[in-house]
C-alpha cells in the first residue's frame, strides 16, 4: 500500500510562562491510501496537536514545530508555501473536530457556513463555479447523506438551535463536502450520547468507504476504534507506543500501557470495575526521561529511565511494533 | 460562558503570591506603572520636604516672578501670581490621592455589602429595592450627577468627595451582585448553608473572599477614574478652591493663558495624565495576574 | 422583541421617575433660597415672595413634586429660574449642537477604533499592535479637558490648522434652521462654504471627545479579535478552505463586534459627560455648556430637566445598542423571542 501521509519524528513544543512544554516527542505514523487508521490515547496525550500539525493550524506561537517531517504524497507539508497548503486543504485533507459547537461559528446560520465551505472548496480545482442554486442543492444533499432529518429547514438554523448530534452532522457535512482524500476525525463523537455515537460513526465510515478516502479516527475509546479501523496506533504522552493491525492489537497487546488501557475498559461479563492505570499523564514541562511511561509502569527496568525505547517488532506479525524494552530481543 | 470564565478567575484568585507577582511583572508596563504610582504617592506624602517652594502651595504671591517659563529654578515655570507650578503640582497630588482614597473607602464597602445582600437574597424584596436604586444612580453618567450634587451642596473639596462617593457605590454593588448571584449556587456555599453557618458568615467568609480579585482590579482602575472625575469637576470650578492647588483648577486657570504661557496648563494636565496612567497600568497588571492563562 | 422593549420602557420610566425624585430631594437639602439666587440680591422681598409662589417654592416637597410631575405630563418642564424662558425652549435651542458634536465624534471613534482594533488583534504582538496599545493607554488616561487643551495648543496655536472656538466664525451667517445641525443644514441650503466652515470648527472638539472612546473601543476589539482567532471555528473554516480575508472580515469580525457594540452605551455616556468639559474649552454653544451654566446657577427646573434629558438619551442609546447586539448575536435574539 502506498503511504498517503507519513509523519516522521514530529516534535512540537508549546511556550508558556513557566517554560516550554515538550508535547510531541518524536511522533511516527503512516496512513496508507484508502486505509482506516485508529489513534488511541488518554486526553492530553497529543492527539489533537498531531492533527493540527498536519493541517498546519497550530497557533504559532505559542506552539513551535521543533523537528521532524510530515510527508503528504512524499512532499513535506512543513516546508510548503501557504498557497500550497491552502490547496491541500481544499481537496486533499479535511478534519472533523471534537466539539461541534465550538467548531461552528455561533453567529452565522448553518446554511451560510455550509454555503461558503462548498463554494470555496469547489472553486479550487479549476472547475466552473457553482451557481447559488447548485450550492444550495449540494448543501441539502450533503446534510442528507449524513442522515440529517429535515435538512432543508436546518439550513436556516443557528448552531445553538440544534442538538449535539445534529451539530456533529453539520460538521461532518462541512468536512465531507470538500471530498477529501484524507479525513482526520478528532474524537468526533465524544460529546454525544452513546446511541447517537454509534449511529454517527456508522454513517461516517460508510461515507468514507463510498468515497474511498483514508480516515484517521482519533478516540480515547478503544471500543470505537475496534469496530471501524484496520490498524491502530496507541499514543502516550507525545509518543507512539504501539502500532498493530486492529485485531492483533486486541488479541495480543504488548505495551504495558496498551494492556492497562484494555484492562480498564469495563466488561459486560461482570468482573467489576477495573482499577484503571495508576498515576496520571506526565507534566510536559519536565517530562520523565527515557520512556515517558516509566513512572506509571509495573514492569519498570533501570534502562527505562535512561533511554527512550525505539520501535521493536513484536507479536506474530511484522506490522506489530512496540516501543518498549520488554520486547527487545 | 461568562460563568465559566468567572469560576476560573475565582480559582485563580487563590493562586500563590509569588506566582501572582511573576505574572504581574511579566508585563514591563505594569511594573513601570507601579514604580510611577509609588513615586507619586511618596511625593504626595512628603510634599512639604520635596517641593522646592512649599509656601507656594497656598495664598502666596510674588508678581515680580509671575509668568516665568520653565527653567532650572522653576521646572514647570510659574503661574500668573508668581507661584512655582512644580511645587503646586506636588501638593496637587495630595488632593487627588486623598480624593481617590476617600471616595473608594466610602463607596467600596457600602457597594460591596449591598451587592452581597442583593445577590444572596435573589428574588426577594430587598434585592428589588437595592437593585432598582442602583439602576437610578447608574442611569446617568457619574460626572453629571456628581456635578449636580456638588453644586447643590455648595462647591468645595469635601462636598465633591461626598458627591463622587454617592455616585460610585452602585458600580461596586452591581459588580458584587453579579458575582454573588453566580457564587451562591456553588458547593462551598451550599455546604456552609447546610452546616448551619450564619448568613453573615456565608456572605463575608465564603462569598466575599471570592470577589476579591475582580473588586481589587476594579478598584485600581477606578482610582484613576475617580481622579479624572475629580479633576474634571475642579476644572469646572467645583472642587479644590483657590488658593489651594487642585490639579484640575490649575489647568482651568492655565487654559485662560493659552497659548503664550502654555506651561501653566500643560504641566498640571500632564501630571494628571501620569497619575491616572499609572493606576491604569497597575490595574491592567492585576487583571493579568488574576486572569485565566490562555494556551 | 417588542415585549422586551416594552419591559425595558417600563423599567426606564421607573428609573427616570426615581431620578427626578432624587434630584428634587437633593435640591431640598441645598442651602440658600433658589428664588433669591435666581432674582439676585437687588430684588425686593415682595418680588421674591411672588416668584416663590409662581414656582410653587413655598409649598412642601411632595406638593412641589406633584406640580412638577403634572406639568411634565403636559410636556412642560417649567421655567428656567435663570434664563426665565421655558426650559423646553432652551433645550430645543441647545441640544442639536451637542448632538451634532457627539455624532461626529461617535463616527470618528467607531471608524478609527474598529480599524485599529481589528488590525492590532490580527497582527498581535507586532509593532503596530505595540504602538496602538501604547497610544490607547495614554488616550484612556487623559481626561477630556486635557485632550482638548493639548489639541488646541497643537492644532490651533502651533499648526494653525483649525479655529479655536465656536460652531462658525463670527462673520459667518448660520444656515437656516432645519435640523439644527449646522453642517447638514448648510448642505441642504446649498451653502457648501458654510458647511466646510462648520466642519473645520467641529473637527477639534469632536476629535477631543473621540480620543478616549477610540482607545477604549480599539482595545476591546483587539482583545476579542485575538480571542476569537483561537476559536475552533476559525481553525475549522481554515481547514475547510475558506479564504483568510473572508474569515477575518466576515466570520471573525461579526462575533468580535458584539463586545464592542455592547459597551457603546457606556461609551456614549462618557462622550456625553466629556462633552461638558470639551464644550467649555471650545466654547461650543451646546446642551452640555447650558447644563453646566444652569447647574452653576442652581437653576432647579433646568437642572432636573437636563439630568432627565441625559437619562432619556442614555436609555435610548442602550435600547439601540441592545437591538444591534441582538441582531449581531442570534443567541440573544433567540433567547428574547423565546425560540
Amino acid at each position: 500500500m502506498t503511504p498517503l501521509l507519513e509523519i516522521k519524528n514530529l516534535q512540537v513544543r508549546f511556550k508558556i510562562y513557566e517554560g516550554e512544554l515538550k508535547v510531541l516527542n518524536g511522533v511516527d505514523m503512516v496512513i496508507g491510501e484508502g486505509e482506516k487508521v485508529g489513534l488511541v490515547g488518554e486526553t492530553g496525550c497529543g492527539k489533537t496537536t498531531t492533527v493540527k500539525s498536519v493541517l498546519r493550524v497550530l497557533p504559532t506561537p505559542p506552539a513551535r514545530i521543533s523537528g521532524g517531517e510530515i510527508l503528504y504524497r512524499g512532499k513535506d507539508i512543513l516546508k510548503m508555501k501557504p498557497a500550497q497548503i491552502r490547496s491541500l486543504r481544499k481537496g486533499e485533507m479535511s478534519a472533523i473536530f471534537q466539539d461541534p459547537l465550538a467548531a461552528l461559528n455561533p453567529v452565522f446560520t448553518v446554511g451560510h457556513q455550509l454555503y461558503d465551505v462548498i463554494k470555496y472548496s469547489s472553486a479550487s480545482r479549476g472547475r466552473k463555479r457553482l451557481s447559488k442554486k447548485e450550492i444550495r442543492a449540494r448543501s441539502i444533499a450533503v446534510l442528507k447523506e449524513t442522515g440529517m432529518p429535515d435538512s432543508e429547514r436546518i439550513l436556516s438554523n443557528y448552531p445553538i438551535q440544534l442538538s449535539g448530534g445534529m451539530r456533529q452532522r453539520v460538521c461532518i457535512s462541512e468536512a465531507l463536502s470538500a471530498s477529501a482524500r484524507l479525513l482526520m476525525a478528532d474524537e468526533p463523537t465524544t460529546n454525544l450520547d452513546v446511541t447517537i455515537q454509534a449511529q454517527i460513526l456508522r454513517q461516517l465510515s460508510e461515507l468514507v468507504a463510498k468515497k474511498k478516502s483514508s480516515i484517521l479516527l482519533i478516540s480515547h475509546s478503544l471500543g470505537v476504534v475496534r469496530n471501524l479501523t484496520e490498524r491502530v496506533y496507541i499514543m502516550y504522552a507525545g509518543n507512539m507506543v504501539e502500532v498493530a493491525r486492529t485485531k492483533d492489537l486486541f488479541a495480543d497487546p504488548l505495551h504495558p500501557y496498551t494492556k492497562a488501557l484494555l484492562k480498564s475498559v469495563p466488561k459486560l461479563t461482570g468482573e467489576g470495575i477495573s482499577r484503571g492505570i495508576r498515576g496520571r499523564i506526565p507534566n510536559y514541562l519536565n517530562p520523565p526521561a527515557g520512556c515517558r511511561f516509566h513512572p506509571r509502569c509495573d514492569h519498570m527496568m533501570p534502562i527505562c529511565e535512561k533511554e527512550r525505547p525505539a520501535f521493536f517488532t513484536g507479536g506474530d506479525s511484522d506490522n506489530h511494533k512496540v516501543a518498549c524494552f520488554l520486547c527487545r530481543r | 460562558m461568562k460563568k465559566e470564565l468567572l469560576v476560573a478567575a475565582l480559582s485563580r484568585s487563590r493562586a500563590s503570591f509569588s506566582k501572582g507577582w511573576y505574572k504581574f511583572s511579566r508585563n514591563p508596563l505594569s511594573v513601570l506603572g507601579l514604580i510611577i504610582l509609588f513615586s507619586v504617592i511618596l511625593t504626595a506624602i512628603f510634599a512639604p520636604y520635596i517641593s522646592p517652594y512649599p509656601e507656594h502651595a497656598g495664598a502666596f504671591t510674588n508678581f515680580r516672578e509671575s509668568g516665568l517659563p520653565p527653567s532650572l529654578t522653576h521646572f514647570f515655570g510659574t503661574d500668573s501670581v508668581g507661584r512655582d507650578i512644580f511645587s503646586r503640582v506636588i501638593f496637587g497630588y495630595r488632593f487627588s490621592l486623598v480624593l481617590a482614597v476617600v471616595v473608594l473607602s466610602l463607596a467600596m464597602p457600602s457597594g460591596i455589602i449591598l451587592g452581597l445582600i442583593a445577590g444572596y437574597y435573589r428574588r426577594r424584596w430587598i434585592e428589588i429595592v437595592i437593585m432598582r436604586i442602583t439602576d437610578i444612580f447608574l442611569a446617568v453618567p457619574p460626572l453629571v450627577l456628581a456635578l449636580a450634587i456638588t453644586v447643590m451642596l455648595s462647591p468645595n473639596l469635601f462636598n465633591q468627595m461626598m458627591a463622587i462617593s454617592l455616585m460610585w457605590w452602585p458600580w461596586y454593588c452591581r459588580l458584587v451582585y453579579s458575582l454573588t448571584t453566580s457564587l451562591r449556587h456553588e458547593y462551598f456555599v451550599r455546604e456552609a448553608e447546610l452546616t448551619g453557618a450564619s448568613k453573615a458568615h456565608i456572605l463575608l467568609r465564603e462569598i466575599l473572599p471570592n470577589c476579591v480579585a475582580p473588586v481589587l482590579t476594579k478598584m485600581t482602575l477606578d482610582a484613576g477614574f475617580v481622579i479624572t472625575v475629580g479633576a474634571s469637576l475642579s476644572f469646572i470650578g467645583l472642587g479644590v478652591q483657590p488658593p489651594r492647588p487642585g490639579l484640575g483648577t490649575m489647568v482651568a486657570d492655565g487654559a485662560k493663558r493659552l497659548p503664550a504661557e502654555w506651561w501653566m496648563a500643560v504641566f498640571p494636565a500632564l501630571a494628571i495624565v501620569i497619575v491616572i496612567l499609572s493606576f491604569n497600568l497597575v490595574g491592567d497588571g492585576l487583571r493579568d495576574m488574576f486572569a485565566v492563562e490562555e494556551v | 422583541m417588542a415585549k422586551y422593549i416594552i419591559s425595558r420602557l417600563l423599567q426606564s420610566l421607573f428609573v427616570l421617575f426615581g431620578l427626578s425624585l432624587l434630584i428634587f430631594f437633593i435640591a431640598r437639602v441645598m442651602p440658600g433660597d433658589p428664588a433669591r439666587v435666581a432674582l439676585g440680591s437687588l430684588a425686593t422681598h415682595e418680588q421674591v415672595q411672588n416668584f416663590r409662589e409662581e414656582m410653587h417654592l413655598d409649598k412642601p416637597f411632595p406638593v412641589q413634586y406633584y406640580f412638577w410631575l403634572r406639568s411634565l405630563l403636559r410636556g412642560d418642564l417649567g421655567k428656567s429660574l435663570y434664563t426665565r424662558r421655558p426650559v423646553t425652549t432652551d433645550l430645543k435651542a441647545y441640544i442639536p449642537a451637542t448632538l451634532e458634536l457627539i455624532l461626529i465624534s461617535f463616527i470618528m471613534s467607531l471608524v478609527i477604533g474598529q480599524v485599529t482594533g481589528v488590525l492590532a488583534g490580527y497582527f498581535r504582538n507586532s509593532w503596530f499592535d505595540g504602538l496602538s496599545r501604547l497610544i490607547s493607554y495614554i488616550g484612556v488616561a487623559t481626561p477630556a479637558f486635557a485632550v482638548a487643551i493639548f489639541f488646541l495648543l497643537f492644532f490651533t496655536y502651533t499648526l494653525n490648522l483649525a479655529p479655536a472656538v465656536g460652531r462658525l466664525s463670527l462673520a459667518a451667517v448660520p444656515p437656516p434652521r432645519i435640523t439644527g445641525f449646522f453642517i447638514l443644514d448648510s448642505v441642504i441650503a446649498g451653502k457648501f462654504g458654510t458647511a466646510l466652515e462648520g466642519l473645520k470648527h467641529i473637527f477639534l472638539p469632536a476629535a477631543s471627545l473621540a480620543v478616549a472612546n477610540i482607545a477604549q473601543e480599539g482595545r476591546i476589539t483587539r482583545t476579542s479579535i485575538a480571542e476569537n482567532l483561537q476559536k475552533d471555528y476559525v481553525i475549522a473554516h481554515t481547514v475547510y478552505g475558506i479564504p483568510r480575508w473572508s474569515i477575518l472580515f466576515k466570520y471573525l469580525l461579526r462575533p468580535s463586534l458584539i463586545p464592542t457594540v455592547s459597551v457603546m452605551g457606556l461609551a456614549f455616556a462618557y462622550q456625553l459627560s466629556n462633552a461638558f468639559l470639551v464644550e467649555l474649552v471650545f466654547m461650543w454653544p451646546g446642551f452640555s455648556r447650558y447644563a453646566v451654566t444652569v447647574m452653576l446657577n442652581k437653576d432647579l427646573n433646568a437642572i432636573v430637566a437636563v439630568v432627565l434629558v441625559i437619562g432619556v438619551a442614555f436609555f435610548l442609546v442602550n435600547v439601540i445598542v441592545d437591538i444591534v447586539v441582538s441582531f449581531l448575536d442570534p443567541r440573544i435574539r433567540l433567547q428574547r423571542t423565546g425560540g
